[in-house]
């Protein structure tokens, strides 16, 4: 089962990587071919286009996209054998949350291209799943039976399978706001409209708000149950709690004059630092949720 | 924008403070507009952003050491090589407990006041909106709306109206007609209630704060109960209970981390057994509302003291739970109330040698409580041995271990549970039942034919707009051949 994992682990890497190369080759033969054709802009106003649908792109933009789906079903399995060998939920060291947030990430990605065939999306979203997919890589593998706090399967499962739901969502977010800041109101060609942009990180938070704010509320039932208080400002709890407001700023800010748009897209990538903050920081902030593995021992 | 969208646009800033006479229904006035303007809140929400972020970069205090001046003086000096130079302006802006300070209470006080305002604020236009919606919109609604559309039909008007009420109705949008002459209204809304699911978020904010307090001010929760394996210890707090532990196992997997800690627990009130469980991480027992956790564990020392007249005056087993000199020893207490006396009971802490208490072997060390100067006796006992140590017979009968206790009562969970349970339910509302508004406006033309224009507006409503375009298709089809039986009103 753990062989059976790790191929599929080493699988997943590889077709994400692949998916980004297409991407980035579809991306930038449609950036040729617009530059060369002066009238190429089919999108009225430059924008809404879809790698793959475009002259040069066809076919590329395609295979990253099948790309996509190869690396989601071979990460899902890589995750579903590991939680097979053992016996709980694969969200108990950083080798397994990684996996799992790249999955989150790519999952809500597949989910957006799917909906809004914005594939661009992917030149920001792939890489941070495959960033996590290589980080996985450099921590230890090896599965450490579970310490007594992490011994509550259900809330283990579902307190971290909310979380990488919400993470991914966040990530999603956190691209079409990097593309709305470097797109510009008049539009620039080869991006998407800037309100297509903007739809997409406003429905992205959406998704993802409730499930960060259910990851809260299980964080903070199981900690009743473990340690005796439902909150404790824990620097993981501080954090996500951080986290939560930032993107509730969001939510206010997206519809208060002055704050719309870049000022909205900038709170977008404060929250997804805030998400990395969180997530990465049981490395450095010690606390009572020093799971990762990697305190020796 | 027109009318009813400024009518229920909280969102507007509020930028006219300027009047000249300031009226204490002025001040009012200004303070009520400055708790619903969502940029207050925008600036609330930000400032704690930036608190939570102080309290996870910065080491916190730990909870409770400012009630004892000296603990915290020592613990800032040990942070001090730190921060060099800012130690003592963070100690003094209350950042090393920025959860405790002026800062954060003062603004979550701020923020709640204004979640209270906005909700307040707006609830009766929500009840409006979803109870006695406005059916009909001027001509330059239909003409300006964000989401517009326009198309004309053979169909009489009444025919037109029901044919486009019946495609909205298809999609599950709740539909009143109204006429007036040859002019015709439709209204359609869907999840209109939805809205609520914001003031319920809000509130539920409320509600937990509320619970917070609730649990600070008639709960309590000591984190270090220790109650060695044989013996019995009082929970205090006016709970009247006391807890016996009866069995203690630690548990390890080969590779020597933990694998279990579990207590066998029996809680007595008035010497009467009302509770009994195996307590482990993970599984805690509750008995009336006071709640045991598993949290640490250690050595004890079964300790039994005769008096001079031959009465046993103690017979417990002691807790070694503090640690004492250097901290390569660890200690419990016996307070001999009668006797005027305290003893502590000392070993070396686990791993460590020490030439002077050999294994087996524990060190008396017996102090006046009035006092607590130098000992009036020190004296090394050896496992099964009775010595006399100032006057008192002392045998150390065994080693043991103790299990280590969280014990709390929370009143205030129940509001915690049910805040929670609100937020979720009504972010879930607001984001995943989106409430849509459609107005149609059907009137005959000079050419014998009818005009229909629909029309919504897309507030921070993402995806309607591509519903609202699907749906103006299927209007556009429907009305070319409304429903036969439709046909029959009278022009």
């Amino acid at each position: 089962m753990f062989k059976l994992s790790e191929y599929s682990f080493l699988a997943g890497v590889i077709t994400v990587a692949l998916a980004f190369g297409c991407y980035l080759l579809a991306f930038m033969s449609v950036a040729v071919t617009r530059r060369r054709s002066s009238f190429a802009g089919a999108g009225a106003g430059g924008g809404n286009i879809s790698i793959g649908a475009e002259a040069g792109g066809t076919g590329l933009g395609t295979y990253g996209t099948l790309f996509t789906y190869l690396a989601l079903t071979f990460l899902t399995a890589a995750l579903i054998f590991r939680a097979l060998a053992t016996g709980h939920g694969p969200f108990a060291n950083m080798y397994e949350f990684s996996i799992a947030f790249a999955w989150g990430t790519l999952a809500m990605f597949a989910y957006f291209e799917h909906r809004y065939h914005q594939r661009v999306l992917g030149l920001i979203a792939l890489p941070i799943a495959l960033a996590l997919l290589l980080y996985a890589t450099t921590v230890p593998a090896q599965f450490d039976p579970l310490v007594p706090a992490l011994q509550n399967n259900l809330l283990l499962s579902v307190h971290v399978a909310v979380a990488i739901v919400a993470y991914g969502t966040f990530a999603v977010a956190f691209a079409a706001a990097v593309l709305y800041l470097l797109q510009t109101d008049a539009g620039r060609r080869g991006l998407p409209r800037r309100e297509l942009l903007d739809e997409i990180s406003y429905k992205a938070v959406m998704i993802g708000f409730p499930f960060l704010t259910l990851t809260i509320v299980l964080g903070a039932v199981w900690a009743n149950v473990a340690w005796g208080r439902y909150w404790g400002w824990d620097p993981k709890e501080t954090a996500s709690l951080v986290t939560w407001l930032i993107y509730g700023a969001y939510l206010h800010a997206r519809v208060v004059r002055g704050w719309r748009g870049e000022r909205a897209a900038y709170l977008l990538l404060l929250g997804f630092t805030a998400v990395l903050f969180t997530y990465f920081g049981n490395l450095f902030f010690g606390g009572l949720h020093s799971y990762s593995g990697l305190n020796g021992n | 924008m027109t009318e009813t969208t400024r009518s229920t646009n909280l969102s507007q800033p509020i930028d006219d403070l300027d009047g000249a006479v300031v009226s204490p229904s002025d001040i009012g006035e200004r303070l009520w507009r400055f708790f619903i303007s969502m940029r207050t809140g925008l600036a609330l929400i930000l400032a704690l952003v930036v608190l939570g972020l102080i309290g996870t970069l910065l080491v916190q205090a730990p909870v409770g050491l400012q009630a004892d001046a000296q603990a915290y003086a020592a613990w800032i000096d040990s942070v001090r090589p730190k921060y060099g130079g800012w130690t003592g302006a963070f100690d003094m802006l209350g950042l090393f407990s920025v959860f405790n300070s002026i800062w954060f209470r003062g603004i979550t006080v701020l923020l709640m006041t204004s979640v209270l305002a906005c909700s307040v604020n707006r609830a009766p236009h929500l009840w409006k909106q979803a109870t006695k919606p406005r059916t009909r919109m001027s001509d330059a609604f239909f003409d300006h709306a964000p989401l517009a559309l326009a198309t004309t039909t053979a169909a009489r008007p009444e025919a037109a109206a029901e044919a486009v009420a019946a495609t909205l109705r298809g999609r599950r949008f709740r539909t009143l007609v109204e006429g007036a002459g040859d002019t015709i209204n439709v209204y359609a809304d869907k999840n209109r209630w939805g809205p609520f699911g914001t003031v319920v978020a809000h509130l539920s904010l409320v509600v937990i704060l509320t619970g917070a307090l609730i649990g600070t001010a008639f709960g309590f929760r000591n984190e270090g109960l220790a109650v060695a394996v044989g013996s019995t210890a009082d929970v205090g707090n006016e709970t009247g209970l006391t807890v016996e532990a009866r069995r203690f196992v630690d548990s390890y997997y080969p590779n020597g981390s933990p694998s279990d800690y579990a207590s066998d627990l029996i809680v007595y009130r008035d010497g009467r057994e009302v509770g009994a469980a195996t307590v482990r991480v993970n599984e805690p027992m509750t008995v009336d509302g006071v709640t045991f956790y598993q949290s640490f564990f250690g050595p004890a020392a079964s300790i039994r003291i005769t008096g001079q007249d031959g009465d046993v005056v103690f017979d417990q087993g002691v807790p070694l739970q503090f640690g004492y000199g250097d901290g390569s020893r660890v200690a419990g207490q016996i307070v001999l109330a009668d006797a005027g006396l305290t003893a502590y009971v000392v070993a070396p802490a686990s791993g460590e040698v020490d030439p002077a208490i050999r294994p087996g072997q524990v060190q008396f060390e017996v102090y006046e409580t009035a006092t607590m100067a130098d000992p009036v006796a020190v004296q090394t006992l050896s496992q099964g041995q009775a010595a006399d140590v100032a006057g008192l017979d002392v045998t150390f009968v065994r080693e043991h271990q103790y299990t280590g206790l969280i014990v709390a009562r929370d009143p205030g969970a129940p509001f915690i549970w049910l805040g929670c349970f609100l937020l979720i339910a009504g972010t879930a509302v607001v984001f995943f039942f989106p409430s849509r508004r459609v107005w149609a406006l059907v009137r005959p033309d000079r050419a014998g034919t009818s005009t229909v224009q629909v029309a919504a507006i897309v507030r921070h409503d993402v995806g309607f707009g591509a519903e609202f375009e699907r749906m103006g298709e299927e209007i556009r089809v429907t009305i070319k051949s409304p429903p036969a039986d439709e046909g029959k009103g009278t022009v």
